[in-house]
């Protein structure tokens, strides 16, 4: 197969701010914040997450080598993220059926449809980018024999057949729902409203910071929001309820995008610091303690 | 795609070139076919009726109902054809949607649409009935979005989860590759660039004490109003500046709950004048009697750091008429705590929070506040 290729991302200098009508940035803005809004709401009561390191830098190197944006990578693991978490609901539920049916062969299925999920779980997983990918430009969408080409190298003899009906899958399996949000949308759409107000910290300068952060947060996702949580309880060992009930802060995207732009601006320029994050405040009413927070969680975890 | 096929007709006169009399000959052929040969409750096609049947006035022998054949007219467009082999895009069986319908004893409606003649795969597969797909990977549970999934009283997902992760084996397509520790790299990169050092990262708690610290710790009014170190050109030296370097409008954006009220139309840099704290104007609680932090980190800190819940608090009298009253607020992260608390209210996020203002309705009770001019 062929090696790691470097990337073919988008420059900082791509990246243009400034340049949309104020109205349009409140639009959005209000739109982010009302999604964020019903994000966190329906986050109540999910139980476990599916973001764990490997796999999520598997999803980035993948992006990267098929020359995908940024955004299509994050979205790529979002859409996992939520199929997987929808396969073990669907398994925990068959499960549930079959030990009311008949206690014996439960054991079995149940093994069975894990090993079903294991076997299947690479396709599921390229499925997923280039479901990403089409939601991205059309122009780089991957096709079926990149995706094929690249099972191939990893051994894997799928055939075309099983990849399409794999992408059926994982689109049924959401309900053809798989424009997620991102937590980039968040973090460019501050940044802009920044620049608008008169931030000391260029916008393009903290860009580049922030998509190294929001990387890093993707792939220690758990250690961070441990690290937050253990912050949030003074440092004790957190109970299973307080862990379920801190799914609701894991996403908030709002909160996680002014956690990356505070950061970035420490990292950047830390005497501008402070200035940055009242406005950020300013912008998002969110506490000046939980950005702080938020940020020193993600700058521990950078520097570790 | 002509229907009618090369196939042999094995009862077919010889014909005179010019003359047409196939058609006519053939129907006569299989009526007498069908009445003396074949039994009424067979279902084998006959050979010669594989032509387009949209047409045809009787209904196709096979499909008719033995036991109710009150619906003689009835006409089947897909008759014959669900019967033979159909190769459809990728190599797979064409079938008809449900095949045993027609096929039942179940008395067709005359007005009942035809079916497609070439259902293809994909929907073959979404109609595939729950039952059939029972064990496969993909059943989809009725109504089940993306979103939330419905409050599972599902044992041990989370810990089925954390077992696929651990035990998923990837391959090792991208050797040598540490995404990490790179991101790692370039953040130290970047300090040593823009700083020469690796700063203490205690600043970042430090620096977000209030700006007054020995004061107040944290005054809750403090966070219910823009900090007045924003708009001080002692803070930001060359903010000023800048912006009318810029000579743009500024987005005094406040998403927020009540706490961060639009301070729009700030007239100038200079700190803002009058009673301490400002005026913030009524903003209607959703509940009219609760206050409540923004975030859901913030609420479930509150939750968590303080023994009881944010009591509830009265209607606030319109700010500026009376005493500000001092609001309920989450403790701060940097000051002393109490033991953390498993107390758990019903969900947090049924509280209001940070949007609960973005998503009402009226504009007049929060809006953004328009752009100022430098």
């Amino acid at each position: 197969m062929d090696g790691p290729v470097r990337p073919r991302l988008v420059s900082v200098s791509d990246f243009q701010f400034g340049a949309v009508a104020t109205e349009t940035i409140e639009d959005a803005l209000l739109h982010l914040a009302q999604q964020n809004e019903q994000a966190v709401q329906e986050a109540v009561g999910r139980m476990g997450s599916f973001r764990e390191t490997r796999i999520v830098e598997f999803v980035f190197l993948l992006s990267e080598q098929w020359c995908l944006e940024k955004s299509v990578s994050y979205q790529a693991v979002e859409i996992l993220e939520r199929f997987m978490v929808k396969q073990a609901e669907n398994m925990c539920r068959q499960a549930t059926l079959q030990l009311r049916d008949n206690e014996k062969i439960a054991p079995q299925n149940w093994r069975a449809l894990k090993e079903q999920l294991f076997n299947k779980f690479i396709l599921r997983l390229v499925s997923c980018v280039q479901l990403a990918s089409k939601l991205s430009f059309h122009y780089k969408i991957i096709g079926n024999a990149t995706v094929l080409n690249f099972l191939q190298a990893l051994g894997y003899q799928y055939t075309k057949e099983e990849l399409l009906e794999s992408e059926l899958d994982v689109l049924k399996s959401l309900n053809f729902q798989i424009n997620l949000p991102t937590p980039l949308a968040y973090v460019e759409m501050l940044l802009e409203v920044l620049g608008y107000n008169g931030c000391l910290v260029p916008a393009t300068q903290l860009h580049a910071t922030c998509l190294t952060l929001l990387d890093l947060v993707y792939l220690l996702h758990e250690p961070i929001y441990e690290s937050l949580l253990r912050a949030s309880i003074e440092n004790s060992t957190p109970s299973q309820l307080q862990g379920e009930k801190f799914t609701s802060v894991k996403e908030d995207f709002m909160l996680l995008a002014v956690g990356i732009i505070a950061a970035s601006a420490f990292i950047q320029n830390h005497e501008c610091w402070r200035q940055v994050v009242g406005h950020l405040q300013s912008i998002t009413g969110i506490a000046l303690g939980s950005i702080a927070e938020f940020s020193y969680a993600i700058l521990t975890h950078s520097l570790a | 795609m002509d229907p009618r096929g090369p196939a042999p007709q094995p009862f077919q006169q010889p014909e005179k070139l010019g003359r047409v009399r196939r058609r006519k000959t053939r129907r006569e052929r299989n009526e007498a076919l069908v009445g003396s040969r074949r039994p009424a409750s067979r279902q084998d096609p006959p050979v010669a009726s594989r032509e387009p049947d949209v047409t045809r006035q009787k209904p196709p022998v096979a499909l008719r109902n033995p036991v109710a054949p009150a619906a003689p007219k009835l006409v089947v467009i897909t008759q014959s054809r669900l019967s033979r082999e159909h190769w459809g895009l990728f190599s797979h069986e064409v079938k008809s949607l449900d095949v045993a319908r027609l096929l039942s004893s179940r008395v067709l409606e005359p007005g009942t649409p035809p079916l497609p003649t070439r259902p293809s795969p994909s929907l073959e597969s979404t109609q595939e009935p729950a039952p059939q797909s029972r064990g496969k990977e993909n059943q989809l549970p009725g109504g089940s979005g993306p979103g939330p999934p419905s409050p599972p009283e599902l044992p041990g997902m989370g810990q089925l989860l954390q077992e696929l992760q651990c035990h998923l084996i990837l391959p090792q397509a991208f050797p040598r590759r540490n995404l990490v520790q790179e991101a790692r790299d370039t953040i130290v990169g970047t300090l040593q660039a823009c700083h020469g050092c690796v700063p203490d990262l205690a600043l970042v708690l430090r620096d977000c004490q209030p700006p007054l610290p020995g004061t107040k710790p944290r005054d809750p009014e403090g966070r219910r109003m823009t900090p007045s170190w924003i708009n001080s050109p002692e803070q930001a030296p060359g903010e000023g500046q800048q912006r009318r370097r810029r000579g743009a409008k500024e987005l005094n954006f406040n998403m927020g709950h009540a706490s961060s009220t639009p301070t729009a139309h700030r007239a100038s840099l200079a700190p803002p004048r009058g009673p301490w704290p400002p005026p913030l104007p009524s903003l209607p609680s959703p509940s009219g009697a609760t206050w409540s932090p923004p975030t859901a980190f913030d609420l479930l800190k509150s939750i968590w750091l303080v023994a009881t819940p944010p009591p509830p608090r009265p209607p606030p009298p319109p700010r500026g008429i009376g005493p500000p009253q001092p609001l309920p607020q989450p403790p701060s992260p940097l000051l002393c705590r109490t033991s953390a608390l498993d107390w758990s209210p019903s969900p947090p996020a049924s509280l209001p929070s940070l949007s609960w203002v973005v998503a009402q309705s009226s504009p007049e009770a929060w809006s953004f506040p328009p752009m100022r001019l430098y």
